[in-house]
């Protein structure tokens, strides 16, 4: 570590503004931020898909990709270097001596061709000082372990991995980019507690970038809210969280889905975007989907100023850039659910046949990796019933077999032994990717005229029925005419969506929807599911690792790990009186934020 | 984003010539390729003299007057060979191509859609073909089916196709894995139809990348089996053959076997440089 002076921060950024061209569009991706990390605290950054918060995490590291033609102004400081007019020398010795860096997938971050120990050591350069580092973040058997590959460990393993190789040279600063995105609740809260661990032991400062504010309350000291490359609001966590003041930190918190978010009200969402990229940049960029915009904030760029109104910005206090006073804001957050009401328990009656039966069964595959065949026992006696129009949750870390069990219900594998009947009708599926669930090279309306193929309806009735589908999920017309490719994340699943049941199923069978998902699309997505439900009187059957989701979309929760259900309740059973002692521990890792309420 | 980085950060070389130069380029390349066609397609008409009827003096230099590239060592002008040669090869090289791309394209179809055994058994097919040293069975056929153009085209055709059903097996494997073909079954979409429009479509792009990539070699296996005597019959032109047939002069005469030699390699040139820029688009849009 460097010998400078200890009170200075460990990265300084100021006024900073990046643009980039990507796909040949050029666009400004942060707009003037100004940020100080102080040693020894965890900043966690947070902001949606297209916020800047990865360009941010790149402009730190000196990595800003060359292809893209960046284009930078102001500065960001590290133990005295100049991050962006630096030398590449220069730079190179900060990212080597002074920062540490933990990307979301392990998988490819690391080296696949290189046994992890040898990597832990290029960063080390001491065996010695490896092995200790992969005591310290909690590898068992470090000796053991040093000589294996990657894709012979867990995610959680592999991310702690990744976390010896950042802390190697005890680093000033780690850079945590979506670390635990990929990762399963239970490992997620052993990767948050890693992250603090490192802090505590070694006094480095932690950059945590993600995407979910209860995330970053786990264990963020301060709190930066990315929006469209500016900061909307910076302040001490809990404060943030307690009293926000920004109207965008206030429509992620309610827009976030806990466990107790009621359930028998429409989910809250954020206002879809609405403004022109041009109208955006001119005043606040959030002023379309803001429910107290007015004039002001339409025409000017709000500027980022202390709550109390002390003007001045030092870099400790709560800060904010909104034209709106706070106690306004407040109001705001604190008028919740007049939303509109919404059919929770399914008109299930016992006399209806169920829609879906699943009887004893047994799913194996046979796995071959490097010559050696290896079998997977992924379902071990699965019995389920799901009555007509009933709506029922699995919820199951990766590895459960859950997926497994939705693929056999829906036909698309044969199960090795036991019976699965579903009702006339048949099931469809809407998959997690909607984006590789689309076949990229057709339109919208060819894809959904296709469903309609069975019935031999003409040409003008198929097209009249696909208008009628995109306008059930909140679609116009127009978009029949369209690739999936030209569509955003969400709108591909509500076209998946739409291409389920436009035809209504016997069961709705939903494989983790909306988990690639922003939460307010994601709120906005299952609001759709549980719409078209009450509508149609559907089935649903939804597979999640959620809990919270679990708890929202199901009348009744199924628990699964190692392919056997271990708890089957109602939805508030399972989830306030859980018996098994995995559920237990699946509910114990579930972030969450202290009630604002 | 963060494999790119890995990249970076291990100092992998991001920045290919290609992709650096960009779209204009790989347009212009491709461009060159339509030009080489229709060279090819309109080459009687630019050809000035009749390619096989000795016109004039023997062995003119490059630049001679009503001669261009000069004349052979029977009075013949080169730069009508030349270009006659070039409509044979070029032409030639499609078809073996086409060809392989039909027989190469309906075999890895078929087997990576179906799996099983069926898969099994057309790949273990293609595995005997690629297993047999591919240009010796080519010389072997053509002495077989009697010698003469068509026969060597039928000969390489034979043994080209196995190249093609691999890639093309593998590519339509991984389509048919991917979700949106579940989707279509369990949309109730007929076979055929989910392998007509949610599987070939997504071959394509890569069968014309090899296509269009191999069309280089064949006009240099073409050309060198030509050299051996195999192939075009003499009088008609054929860049291989008159390379070879005229190479004793070159010393002497070095103009006589270079020029044909030169339009191998600019036809090989253009095709692969083709090939490369159709790739480089075609990787743009996906």
């Amino acid at each position: 570590m460097s010998a400078t002076d200890e009170k200075a921060p460990a990265a300084s950024i100021a006024n900073l503004t990046v643009a980039l061209t990507r796909d040949g569009v050029r666009a400004e991706v942060l707009r003037g931020v100004d940020l100080k990390i102080q040693r020894g605290e965890i900043v966690g950054l947070v902001g949606e898909s297209g916020s800047g918060k990865s360009v941010l995490a790149l402009a730190l590291m000196g990595l800003l990709p060359s292809s893209s033609r960046p284009e930078t102004t102001g500065t960001i400081t590290i133990a005295g270097t100049d991050m962006i007019d630096g030398s590449a020398e220069q730079i190179r010795a900060v990212r080597r001596h002074e920062l540490g860096v933990i990307f979301q997938d392990p998988m490819t971050s690391l080296n696949p061709t290189m046994r992890v120990g040898r990597q832990i050591t290029e960063a080390t350069g001491d065996k010695a000082e490896s092995l200790r580092l992969m005591s310290a973040v909690g590898i068992q058997d470090a000796a053991l372990r040093f000589t294996v590959y990657p894709h012979e460990l867990s995610g959680g393993l592999r991310q702690r991995i990744m976390a010896a190789i950042a802390s190697a040279g005890r680093p000033s600063l780690i850079i945590a980019d979506e670390p635990t995105t990929a990762l399963d609740v239970t490992v997620q809260a052993q990767v948050l507690d890693l992250l603090r661990q490192l802090r505590d032991e070694f006094g480095c400062s932690v950059v945590l970038i993600t995407h979910d504010l209860a995330v970053a309350a786990q264990i963020a000291d301060r709190i930066a809210v990315l929006y469209a490359g500016r900061i909307a609001e910076l302040g001490p966590a809990d404060v943030v969280l307690r009293e926000p003041t920004h109207p965008y930190t206030v429509g992620l918190l309610n827009s976030r889905l806990a466990l107790d978010t009621p359930r028998d009200t429409v989910l809250q969402t954020l206002r879809p975007e609405t403004a022109t990229v041009a109208e955006r940049m001119r005043g606040c960029a959030y002023s379309s989907r803001c429910p107290l915009a007015d004039d002001t904030c339409r025409a000017q760029q709000p500027p980022l100023l202390a709550v109390d109104g002390s003007g001045a910005v030092d870099g400790s206090e709560h800060v904010r850039a909104c034209w709106r006073d706070a106690a306004t804001v407040r109001e705001l957050a604190l008028t919740r659910s007049d939303a509109p009401r919404i059919l929770v328990s399914g008109s299930s009656t016992e006399s209806a046949a169920p829609a879906v039966v699943v009887e004893g069964v047994h799913q194996r595959f046979v796995v071959r990796s490097g010559g050696r065949k290896r079998e997977v026992h992924a379902l071990r006696g699965i019995d389920l019933t799901i009555g007509a129009g009933e709506a029922v949750s699995i919820v199951g870390e990766s590895g459960s077999g859950k997926s497994t069990l939705l693929r056999a219900i829906a036909g698309l594998v044969p199960v090795t032994s036991g019976r699965v009947d579903v009702a006339r009708g048949g099931a469809q599926m809407v998959f997690q990717d909607a984006g590789s669930s689309l076949t990229p090279w057709l339109s919208v309306g060819e894809i959904l005229g296709e469903r309609l193929l069975p019935l031999r309806l003409g040409k003008t009735e198929t097209a009249a029925r696909v208008t009628t589908a995109l306008e059930a999920i909140g679609l116009p017309a127009s978009v029949s005419r369209v690739r999936p490719a030209d569509l955003s994340g969400g709108q591909r699943q509500r076209v998946a969506l739409a291409r389920a049941t436009m035809i209504p199923p016997a069961v709705l069978l939903c494989d983790e929807p909306t988990s690639a998902l922003d939460a307010s699309l994601a709120a906005s997505v299952l609001n759709l599911i549980r719409g078209m439900r009450e509508e149609l009187s559907m089935t649903v059957l939804f597979v999640t690792h959620d809990l919270s989701v679990a708890r929202l979309m199901g009348d009744r929760v199924v628990v699964m790990t190692e392919g056997r259900i271990v708890e089957d309740g109602t939805a508030d059973q399972v989830i306030h009186h859980p018996e098994h002692p995995y559920t237990r521990s699946l509910l114990a890792s579930v972030p969450e934020i202290e009630a604002v309420r | 984003m963060s494999a790119d980085l890995t990249a970076r950060r291990f100092g992998v070389p991001q920045v290919t010539i290609a992709r650096f130069a960009g779209r204009r380029l790989n347009l212009a390349l491709v461009g060159l390729l339509i030009v080489v066609t229709l060279v090819a397609l309109f080459a009687r008409v630019l050809a000035p003299d009749n390619p096989v009827q000795p016109i004039g003096a023997l062995n003119l230099p490059l630049g001679s007057e009503g001669h261009l590239l000069g004349t052979d060592g029977i009075g013949r002008d080169i730069l009508s060979r030349t270009l006659i040669g070039i409509q044979t090869s070029w032409f030639s090289a499609l078809v073996v191509v086409a060809s392989g791309l039909v027989i190469g394209g309906i075999i890895g179809v078929a087997a990576g859609v179906s799996g099983g055994w069926l898969d099994n058994l057309l790949m273990r097919l293609t595995d005997l073909f690629l297993a047999l040293p591919g240009t010796l069975v080519a010389i072997a056929l053509v002495a077989a089916l009697g010698f003469g153009l068509q026969n060597t085209l039928i000969g390489i055709a034979i043994v080209w196709w196995p190249y093609y059903a691999r890639i093309i097996r593998g590519e339509a494997r991984a389509m048919a894995a991917r979700p949106h073909v579940e989707a279509a079954r369990l949309a109730g979409i007929s076979r055929t139809r989910v392998v007509f429009r949610h599987i070939l479509p997504g071959v394509v792009p890569t069968a014309i990348v090899t296509a269009s990539l191999d069309i280089g070699n064949v006009v240099i296996l073409l050309a060198g089996l030509s050299f051996l005597g195999l192939g075009q019959a003499a009088p008609a032109p054929e860049l291989g053959a008159d390379t070879a047939r005229n190479l004793q002069q070159l010393l002497t005469q070095w103009w006589v076997p270079v020029v044909p030699g030169l339009a191998v390699l600019l036809l090989s040139l253009v095709a692969n440089l083709g090939g490369d820029a159709i790739r480089n688009l075609l990787a743009g849009r996906r």
